[in-house]
This record gives C-alpha cells, sequence and structure tokens, in this order.
C-alpha cells in the first residue's frame, strides 16, 4: 500500500470544547497516520457533531489544538472535506460538474482536473451518470457522487459523518466496498463517523470509542483482520461485540 | 450552528434591543434640531405638545382628543368585528371546497386587486356619509387579507395531518374543527394582522373624505386650517395606535396558538 | 413454538394493484399483490427504494383508492377505511398544536368517548412507550424517538386489531433505532395484536419479523416470502442463524444503485 507508517498525518492534542460552561469535548488527544482509516463511534449525543465542527474549524477549540503535517490547522492552507449524512449536490451542474466543482475553486490546473476527474470516474463507475443532473439521480447515487468529489479533492484529512446512516446493508456493503477501494487507490486520510458498529469494524483499521458527553475517548481498537472483511466470521463479531459493551448506550 | 448559538446569547439580544432605541432616538433627535425654524412648516415639539394639550380645553366639534380617537377606533372595530366572522367562514368555504372555491373564487379575484380606498365614491353616492358607510369602507379594506389568508391556510393544509384524521375515523366536522382549523390557525392569525393594520389605514382615510369626528377627520381639519401643528398630533396618534393594535393582535396570538413558539 | 400455518387468518389481500397517471403516461406502482395476514403476527412488507411500498400501507388504510385486487378482513371485503386498523406514519404527523395527550387521546376523542376515559387509556399507552410526565409537551418540545412513540401510542389509543406501521424508524439514526426497535416488541408482545411493519430495512426486517414479505421495486410485487418465526427471541443480530438469513435474504433483494 506504500504507506509510510511512522509519518503522523494528524495530531490532536488536548482538544476541549466549552460552550459557556457546558463542557461538550474534555481533553481529547490522538493521533492519525497518514492514509490512515479510522473509524470513530460513540453513544448517540456523545458531542459528535461538536467533535466533527472542531476538526473542520468551524469551531475554534477552547483548549488544545489540531495539528497536520505538524503545523498548526489551517483552512486556507490545509484541504479538509468533509461528507455529510445527507448529500449536498450542486442542482445546476451536472455529474461531471459537480465532480470538478472543488478542484475549480481551487485552480488546479485543467489538465490535472481532468486527469483526477476521470480516475474518479473509473473507479466508481459513474461514467453512464456524468451528464445527468442531481435531480436525477437516487439518494445513493447522490452520495457516490459526493463521496467521489470529496476523494477527488486529494485531501489532507477526508471526515465523512455517517454518509451511510440511512443506506440498506445491501446498499451499505456495496458503498462500503467502494469507499475502500478509492481509499487504497487514493491513499487518503479517512477520519469516519458512524452509530454502526458492524460498519465501523468492516472498515476502519482502527476504530476510535467516544464516551458519553463530555466526551473523551475511551479505548483505541485496533481491527487486525484482512480485507475483504467478513462480517459473519467468528474474529470479526467478536470485535463487534466487544465494541458494542463499551459503548453500553441502553445502561 | 455558530451564529445560531450567539444570537442566543443574552449581550447580543440587548445589543440588537439598544440598537432599535437608537435609531428611534435619532429620528426624534434629528426631528428637535430641525424643528421650529419654520414654525409653519414645522413644529417644535413644544408647539405640538401644546397643541396636543389644547385639543382637550378647547375641543374640535364638541370632543376632546380621546373621543376623536375612540370614534375611529369605534368604526374599525364593528368593521373587524364583521369581517372576522365573516372573512374566516368565506375563507374556511373556499379553501376546503373546491367547487365553492371555483363558483366564489373566481368573484372574489376579481374584487381583490380593488383598492378600498376607490369604493369611497360608489359607497357615498349610495349610502351617504353617514356612519354605516365609513363603516362599510373598513370592512371592504379589511376582509380581504382576512379571507385570502384564512383560504391559503385552509387550502395548504398538508396531507399527513388529514390522512391522520381519516385513518382515527374523523367525520367531515371533526376533520375541520380538530385537523384543518388548528393547522391554519397560524395562517388565519397572519391574516387577522394584516387585516388590523390595512382596516386602521383605509378608516382614516375614509374619514379625511368627510366626517365630523374621528383622527382622520382632525388630520383633514389641520390640513384646511394649516394648523400643522394639529395635522402631527394626529399622525402621531395614529402611530401609536395602530403598534399597539399590533402588538395586542401578537399577544393574543401567543395565548390562542401556544405550540408555535 | 406455534407455527404460523395453524394461526387464523385475518386479512387477505388478492391481485392489490394501484396505476398512476404519471406526466405522460400510465405508470403501475403497485401490481397484483398478494399475501395474506395472520392473527397475532409481526408481518413485515420488506422492499428496496421508496417506491410502492406506502402506497400499498395507503390502500391498505383506505388512504388511497386501489385500482384492482380486494382486501379481505375477516372474510369480508373491505372498501375504504377499515375501522380496525390504525397506522403509525412515516412522517410521524403528530399535530403540531396539540400535546402528546391531546395526540394520544385523539382517536377516542373522534369517536366521542368522555375525556376521563379518553384520557386513562391514552395515560395508559403514553406510560407504556415511556412517555411518561411528557404528557404535555407540544411535539416540537421532543426528540425523534421521543415523537415515535407518541406516535406508537396514538396507535395503540385506538385499540386497532391490526397496527400498521409505515418504515417508522427511517428518520432515526443506528443506536436510537436498535432501541425503539427492543420497544416496538416488547409492547407487541405484552399487547398481542397483529402489526404490518414497512421497511427498507434488512436488519430491522429480520430482527422484527415472524415473517418477510420481500418485495420487488417498481412496480411492486411480492418476490418471496420468508418464515422467521424458528429464530428465537429476542434475536441476536450477531448469531449465526440471524447472520445467515439476514446474507440470504439480502442476496435475493435487488440493489438499486
Amino acid at each position: 500500500m506504500g504507506k509510510d507508517a511512522s509519518a503522523v498525518k494528524v495530531d490532536v492534542r488536548n482538544l476541549t470544547k466549552c460552550f459557556g460552561d457546558l463542557r461538550v469535548l474534555d481533553n481529547l488527544s490522538f493521533q492519525i497516520q497518514k492514509g490512515e482509516f479510522v473509524c470513530v463511534v460513540g453513544p448517540t449525543g456523545c458531542g459528535k457533531t461538536t467533535f466533527l465542527n472542531c476538526l473542520t474549524r468551524i469551531y475554534e477549540p477552547t483548549e488544545g489544538n489540531l495539528y497536520i503535517d505538524g503545523e498548526p490547522t489551517d483552512p486556507k492552507k490545509h484541504s479538509l472535506a468533509r461528507v455529510f449524512q445527507e448529500p449536498s449536490a450542486i442542482p445546476w451542474l451536472s455529474v461531471r460538474d459537480n465532480l470538478e466543482f472543488g478542484l475549480k475553486i481551487k485552480r488546479y490546473p485543467t489538465a490535472e482536473i481532468q486527469k483526477r476527474v476521470e480516475m474518479i470516474i473509473e473507479l466508481m463507475g459513474l461514467k453512464d451518470m456524468q451528464k445527468k443532473y442531481p435531480k436525477e439521480l437516487s439518494v445513493s447515487a447522490l452520495q457516490r457522487v459526493i463521496i467521489g468529489r470529496a476523494f477527488a479533492m486529494q485531501p489532507d484529512l477526508l471526515l465523512m459523518d455517517e454518509p451511510y446512516g440511512q443506506m440498506d446493508i445491501k446498499m451499505r456493503f456495496y458503498l462500503e466496498d467502494e469507499v475502500l477501494r478509492l481509499w487504497r487507490e487514493l491513499q487518503s486520510t479517512v477520519v469516519f463517523i458512524t452509530h454502526n458498529i458492524e460498519e465501523a469494524v468492516y472498515l476502519a483499521e482502527r476504530v476510535l470509542i467516544l464516551t458519553n458527553k463530555p466526551a473523551s475517548i475511551k479505548e483505541e481498537v485496533y481491527i487486525d483482520l484482512p480485507h475483504p472483511r467478513d462480517v459473519t466470521q467468528h474474529r470479526f463479531i467478536e470485535y463487534r461485540n466487544y465494541i458494542t459493551d463499551k459503548i453500553k448506550w441502553w445502561e | 450552528m455558530y451564529n445560531s448559538y450567539l444570537s442566543k446569547s443574552k449581550g447580543y439580544k440587548i445589543c440588537m434591543i439598544l440598537l432599535s432605541v437608537l435609531s428611534v432616538g435619532l429620528l426624534i433627535g434629528s426631528y428637535v434640531w430641525v424643528s421650529g425654524r419654520n414654525a409653519v412648516l414645522l413644529p417644535s415639539v413644544g408647539q405640538i405638545w401644546a397643541r396636543c394639550v389644547k385639543l382637550f380645553v378647547n375641543p374640535i366639534k364638541g370632543v376632546n382628543l380621546l373621543a376623536h380617537v375612540w370614534a375611529s377606533l369605534r368604526r374599525v372595530l364593528l368593521a373587524l368585528l364583521f369581517s372576522w366572522t365573516a372573512g374566516v367562514v368565506f375563507g374556511i368555504l373556499i379553501g376546503w371546497s373546491k367547487t365553492l372555491n371555483a363558483i366564489f373564487g373566481s368573484i372574489f379575484e376579481l374584487f381583490r386587486p380593488i383598492p378600498p380606498i376607490a369604493w369611497i365614491p360608489i359607497v357615498i353616492m349610495w349610502f351617504g356619509i353617514g356612519e354605516f358607510p365609513k363603516i362599510l369602507i373598513v370592512i371592504i379594506g379589511s376582509i380581504v387579507p382576512v379571507v385570502v389568508n384564512t383560504r391559503a391556510g385552509v387550502s395548504l393544509v398538508e396531507q399527513q395531518y388529514v390522512d391522520v384524521g381519516t385513518v382515527f375515523g374523523a367525520d367531515n366536522r371533526q376533520m375541520l374543527s380538530n385537523i384543518i382549523m388548528p393547522v391554519a390557525l397560524p395562517s388565519i392569525f397572519a391574516g387577522l394582522r394584516t387585516s388590523v393594520s390595512s382596516g386602521w389605514t383605509v378608516v382614516l382615510a375614509a374619514e379625511m373624505l368627510g366626517a365630523d369626528h374621528g383622527v382622520g377627520a382632525l388630520v383633514t381639519r389641520g390640513w384646511n386650517a394649516s394648523d400643522m401643528a394639529l395635522v402631527l398630533v394626529s399622525i402621531i396618534v395614529i402611530a401609536i395606535i395602530g403598534a399597539l393594535l399590533s402588538v395586542g393582535l401578537s399577544l393574543a396570538e401567543k395565548v390562542v396558538c401556544p405550540w408555535n413558539q | 413454538m406455534e407455527s404460523v400455518n395453524q394461526k387464523k387468518k385475518c386479512m387477505e389481500v388478492k391481485g392489490l394493484s394501484k396505476t398512476f397517471f404519471g406526466k405522460k403516461e400510465y405508470v403501475t406502482v403497485v401490481d397484483e399483490v398478494d399475501f395474506t395476514v395472520y392473527e397475532g403476527e409481526f408481518l413485515v412488507i420488506l422492499g428496496p427504494g421508496r417506491c410502492g411500498k406506502t402506497v400499498l400501507l395507503n390502500m391498505i388504510a383506505g388512504l388511497e383508492t386501489k385500482t384492482d385486487g380486494q382486501i379481505l378482513y375477516n372474510g369480508k371485503e373491505v372498501q375504504g377505511r377499515n375501522p380496525d386498523l390504525a397506522m403509525v406514519f412515516q412522517s410521524l404527523a403528530l399535530l403540531p398544536f396539540n400535546t402528546v395527550m391531546e395526540n394520544t387521546e385523539l382517536p377516542l376523542k373522534l369517536r366521542g368517548i368522555s375525556k376521563k376515559e379518553r384520557r386513562e387509556t391514552a395515560q395508559r399507552y403514553i406510560d407504556l412507550v415511556g412517555l411518561t410526565g411528557f404528557e404535555k409537551s407540544y411535539p416540537s418540545q421532543l426528540s425523534g424517538g421521543m415523537k415515535q412513540r407518541a406516535g406508537i401510542a396514538r396507535a395503540y389509543t385506538a385499540n386497532p386489531k391490526i397496527l400498521l406501521m409505515d418504515e417508522p424508524f427511517g428518520q432515526l439514526d443506528a443506536q436510537t433505532r436498535y432501541a425503539m426497535q427492543n420497544e416496538i416488541l416488547k409492547i407487541w408482545e405484552k399487547e398481542k395484536r397483529t402489526v404490518i411493519f414497512v421497511t427498507n430495512n434488512i436488519e430491522e426486517a429480520c430482527y422484527l419479523g415472524d415473517r418477510i414479505i420481500l418485495m420487488s421495486e417498481c412496480p411492486e410485487t411480492v418476490k418471496q416470502i420468508y418464515d422467521l418465526s424458528d429464530i428465537p427471541r429476542p434475536r441476536d443480530m450477531v448469531s449465526d442463524v440471524f447472520l445467515t438469513r439476514r446474507k440470504m435474504i439480502s442476496d435475493t433483494m435487488e440493489l438499486s444503485l
């Protein structure tokens, strides 16, 4: 995979966020290697959105900071891409124009834009729909376009906020395989937030488990299974049960 | 997210209130500053106040300022009583039934764009210049927004709420009283609020064209006598009463539709 | 363990079809659907996309006219609304101007039942779904899961023989969804009423259903019927038998990209 295991891409140190007296994030510290795929799971309402908003610098952290390649994060210098649960494509642009959009904003040379977009279309099999408009697509197809657009940016850090939350298992497995394919080909660094523990174990190299509010990191679990993973395999289920036990949201 | 968090903070709210107080203060201040230089066209605050006091000492047409205000208010309230009842009923009928809308909705659409003041000559020629024609003109002016908003509120009730009624077995009357009406209520209230302000505007216009008593009559009297202070007293009274009416209605809405906050 | 076949039929759907006139031509959304509902069972209608499942359920509820076919209830044909049915809506459809209590008692209010009596019944179901203490709250003050609980309480208050549920948990996040699935099973086991539950989620279908009717997409027809009553409850989502069944159904279901 050509991954340099020693290179720390993202370094989060003592991240804390308070709104008035309400402490939502409590002293989170972790590192993400270059090209790593990390899943974040946690109980409902544990401050997941605040966590993401701090990572993407929509919120200023109250304390602590976030470093990319050793430098404090700066939205002007670093590219941070984010995929939301609800797909948001630009309605008046075709699928291909949507894929090109972010790259054009960043003023990449035309040849580079074409090369990257071609590659995404190839990898995701979007050839037949590249001239269509978002309105003509199903929700799942739209979400694929958005994910393709995010990967085309080849961002320093790609944040995915439960992108397959509303999708069925069959669709999810297909899209999860696709996201793994993109990640491997483009060697992106991905933080993937999900409520679905099966999904987390299926995708991640490492799973970060958050505690209830105020959120801190309860545990990191390395998923030591080769891809493609089999959800019915004994060790897979062991991981799944272990992480489920750690969250214990229903007690 | 960030902005909504900010806008909820106390300091932000106080800041916004201070800003509006400041802008009204500035307006009054600049009036004080420029007024009195030409007392005929722009009387000073002191002169306006003196004219106001004189209205009680030296009543016009035998009644003081408060009685003039009451004469106008009474016309508006009587007219609103009618146009609210009739307007809501008519609005529900044409919003609820497609047939009735086809028959009466089209006639209503034809009359809707006519400004109420344009009816004044016809009404005066038919009914003279007594109390009834004035009230009639206010009715014409205030009923339109009531009908328009009621019809929209009733006909735009979402299918899901109607489905709830159907599944649980509501008959037509229950559907109307338990589901359609309450869903439409905020929209109906918007119509009532507009009707109050348009009714208040129209009564002044009607009074200006021929009345002994009423704030509109005071404006005309001041105009004819080149008594600019009297005109300004009337205008200030009009503004205050109009604002009070709209605040009162907003309060009523909060009581009647508590789920809307 | 009771076998489904020994149970009493309570509803039969025969050749049910629905055709709409679209922009230019007729579009058939539901095409000759046949199935039987047995008394007391938890029946899941599973299908991809959002094509015809709601239309199918709306025809059963009498909210939508049928183009063709029959719905037999206890052997008799039903036209329009069936008073023995109640529905939990996908869109929740709680009346925004009514409190939880007023929403829950609505079905009884519409039947003209006295205030005291309907309050008692409504309170019983509010307690059952775990909304005690929120009787006076308006829907806008509740979380997604709590709104859905209120919708369920309202449907039970109507005292239906058959409860229809149209993708009730589609808007909830995964964890609230699991919690609500357990909740609905708990109530179902206590109340022993027939449930027809529509979903597009295979895992949810396998977790809840005694039987699953798998539909094909657009126009909707019955593709396969699965009997899961041999999987003991409470079901374990990571057990071998559960995962095998889930995979079997998943392999049959169409993938609509």
